[in-house]
């Protein structure tokens, strides 16, 4: 009876806490797990929206090893991501060493340097960053100023254009850069007292101590702005007018699936390339965990 | 206590469905509430919400609800909710798109409410229909007619000192000749044509060797020097100094920031109906003009196009609702009087003529313009067939490999001939 009655429980609990994230669970299951199913069956499917999907089994897959324009986009998106994270990651570690050193007005600036990442795919952004880069744009008049003259359109050549977007994710860096900084307050002070007395420099202890003790958190940078890069949309959209232009030197690979999906209607096909993309990305991030053993620093295995 | 939170638990999950299918829940077509949806910018918006409210005010037993936003989310939503099946009453459509949708059962055929009196075509010109007929049955409605054009600062002309052109005789070579004297005399260059859809350009030059861009398969013209043409002028104007470069012409911008609102170009590519947009961006007195003719053309290259229609679905939950709109919104007076021809030259003979007498200069120049494109004008071609938007987009990447010399000509004119028939076979 005792026993029964435990399990009852121990239901009613398990019922309560699912109840409680319902709300969560059904959203997540409505507008995540369903239309992710219904892609994985699109992917082996031609379909153009407005008719019915006709299955062609690997049809899509075949299609996109002679697709141009998929290579295109793959060679844009890995250039972007190999060039964008680690600049990223570097600059929002360097602010974040900045931050750590205590400044007045730090939850100031902590705010004023988030903002980039909530702005960054907005119009007005992509409205300010072509009068940044383009020939007549705000970088040329400073570089006049330095007695450079040039009429070079930074964001019109298909050689810089894809520099502009690698910028502006650098500019984006607020979130990593708060993770770091959350990172760099955990390192116990006594570890560089400890270095100090026994005469170590600031660049020893920079290097000894700061470094290994911020490599968890760098692992999860990582890995968090791998997918980001990879997935890297709104910026290129906005940007270049949903073209990828100029010359497709910006189309990213998830600009390119949403123009064969809402401009080609090649619905079937997109959806292949997304699960493409699912196996990059996850190709990717195993390898990032794979190698995490030989470069990232866990304290629980120093003891042993 | 453990009781209260499984309880307040339960209401959660309660919630949840409400909240999560709410929106289906289907209105009975007897209630009168009828959903219209349209692409648009916000004087549009700001019009066509005015005219659902006349049409309230009038028809209060018939209730309109809207949903607007601009081109291009315009179709991801359509086409969503074709899939989903949840399309409005009434909702705007396009040439480009018509067949697709027609030939996928999407909308419904028009002729019923006609025969029923619902909506009157007494006063329509039949061309001005068939741009919505496949196969005989009535599938869209014209909101007015639009022409490709180009539009030309006749400042800059006359700084030059060259005189105007005659639109319906002057030539390409003309139009050549005028833009490389305008760009010794005055340092002012060319844009390069249709950066947006270069197949606009070339379109109409193939139209005057007597074909078509779009056959029923493949490409519609064989003989390419046409499109060799089209690439061939501008090439020589960019050789020549006189064209802006492709480096600036593509990059996307706000009409605001184009090179031609900004007086560095004289001449900028358009549809007739963006003309309002384009004059106030630049800023300053603009003209209308015909695009040139090539030599020895056979044929008209302009067409008078119907801008948009407004289509009934064939899910329509009130259809006859949707149809007494569509026909206020074609036919009465008042509500054109409002809506100022804002989607294009109306197209019943008593609303056109009203409107004339009423429109300010800007809209008066479009008006002129239909009527002297109209005398010009050739009949329309079929409608974009499957696959137009990737040969688009291939014509616009091989546009710009052509333009900023990543490819000769000749290779870039032949990718296009292949490509194309590839693309649409």
């Amino acid at each position: 009876m005792k026993h029964i009655n435990r399990r009852t429980r121990t239901l009613m609990d398990d019922a309560a806490g699912y109840a409680f994230i319902s709300p969560w669970l059904l959203g997540f299951i409505a507008f995540s797990i369903i239309p992710i199913l219904f892609s994985l069956y699109y992917s082996f499917t031609d379909y153009d929206i407005l008719g019915e999907p006709v299955f062609n089994g690997l049809e899509n897959f075949r299609r996109m090893a002679g697709d141009q324009l998929f290579w295109q986009s793959l060679k844009v998106t890995f250039f972007y991501a190999f060039v964008s994270v680690p600049l990223r990651l570097l600059f929002a570690f360097f602010v974040a060493m900045l931050f750590n050193r205590g400044t007045r007005a730090i939850r100031f600036y902590q705010a004023v340097y988030y903002v980039p990442s909530l702005v960054g795919g907005s119009i007005a952004v992509a409205v300010m960053w072509r009068r940044l880069f383009m020939a007549d744009g705000a970088l040329n008049a400073v570089l006049a100023k330095f007695g450079i003259i040039t009429e070079y359109s930074w964001i019109g050549n298909p050689d810089t254009a894809i520099w502009t977007l690698i910028i502006l994710a650098v500019w984006q860096f607020g979130s990593s850069m708060l993770i770091f900084l959350a990172g760099l307050r955990q390192i116990p002070k006594e570890l560089y007292e400890a270095a100090s007395i026994d005469g170590a420099g600031a660049f020893r202890k920079f290097l000894n101590i700061t470094v290994p003790q911020i490599t968890p958190v760098l692992f999860f940078n990582l890995v968090m702005q791998l997918i980001n890069g990879f997935t890297v949309f709104t910026q290129a959209f906005v940007v270049s007018g949903g073209s990828g232009d100029p010359l497709n030197s910006t189309l990213v690979y998830a600009l390119y699936l949403y123009q064969r999906a809402f401009k080609f209607y090649n619905m079937g096909y997109s959806s292949a390339m997304a699960w493409v993309l699912v196996l990059i990305i996850g190709v990717m991030t195993g390898i990032v965990f794979k190698t995490s053993s030989s470069w990232v620093f866990y304290e629980a295995k120093e003891g042993k | 206590m453990k009781r209260n939170l499984l309880i307040i638990a339960l209401a959660c999950l309660l919630l949840v469905p409400g909240f999560v299918f709410a929106q289906p829940a289907a209105e009975e077509s007897a209630s009168g509430t009828m959903r219209l949806a349209w692409w648009g910018n916000p004087t549009r918006d700001e019009r066509t919400l005015k005219a659902a409210d006349m049409f309230m005010a009038k028809y209060p037993e018939i209730k309109i609800e809207t949903e607007t936003t601009g081109w291009g989310g315009y179709w991801d939503k359509m086409n969503t909710q074709a899939a989903a099946g949840s399309l409005p009453d009434l909702m705007q459509h396009d040439y480009a798109y018509m067949l697709q949708w027609v030939s996928r059962n999407q909308l419904a055929d028009l002729t019923p409410y006609i025969q029923k009196g619902i909506i009157d075509l007494s006063k329509i010109n039949d061309s001005f229909l068939s741009g919505g007929r496949v196969n005989g049955k009535l599938y869209g409605i014209s909101l007015g007619t639009n022409a490709v054009c180009l539009t030309y600062d006749p400042a800059v002309l006359a700084k030059a000192g060259i005189p105007e052109p005659d639109s319906a005789t002057w030539t390409w070579e003309d139009f050549e000749r005028i833009a490389l004297e305008i760009y010794r005399k005055t340092g002012v260059q060319t844009i390069p044509f249709f950066t947006t859809d270069p197949k606009v350009g070339f379109d109409n030059m193939i139209r005057q060797t007597g074909a078509a861009t779009f056959g029923k398969t493949g490409l519609g013209f064989t003989d390419p020097s046409a499109l060799r043409e089209f690439y061939a002028i501008q090439l020589r104007l960019l050789d020549a100094g006189a064209l802006i470069r492709p480096e600036v012409a593509f990059v996307t911008v706000t009409p605001e920031e184009g090179e031609f609102a900004k007086g560095r170009s004289w001449v900028e590519f358009i549809w007739s109906n963006q003309f309002v947009s384009t004059q106030a961006a630049a800023k300053r007195p603009l003209k209308l003009a015909l695009l040139p003719n090539i030599k020895n053309a056979k044929a008209k290259g302009t067409f008078l196009k119907p801008s948009m229609f407004f289509s009934i679905p064939a899910s329509a939950e009130n259809p006859e609702a949707a149809a007494k709109f569509l026909n206020y919104f074609l036919n009465d007076i008042t509500v054109n009087d409002m809506l100022m021809g804002e989607r294009g030259v109306p197209i019943p003979d008593d609303v056109r003529d009203h409107m004339s007498t009423k429109v300010d200069a800007i809209n008066k120049q479009i008006f002129d313009y239909i009527s002297l494109a109209s005398k010009n004008a050739g009949p329309i071609d079929p409608p974009d067939p499957a696959g137009s938007g990737e040969f688009l987009k291939m014509v616009r990447d091989v546009t710009q490999e052509i333009l900023y010399k990543r490819i000769s000509l000749d290779n870039g004119v032949s990718k296009i001939m292949t490509q194309g028939n590839q693309i649409l076979k």
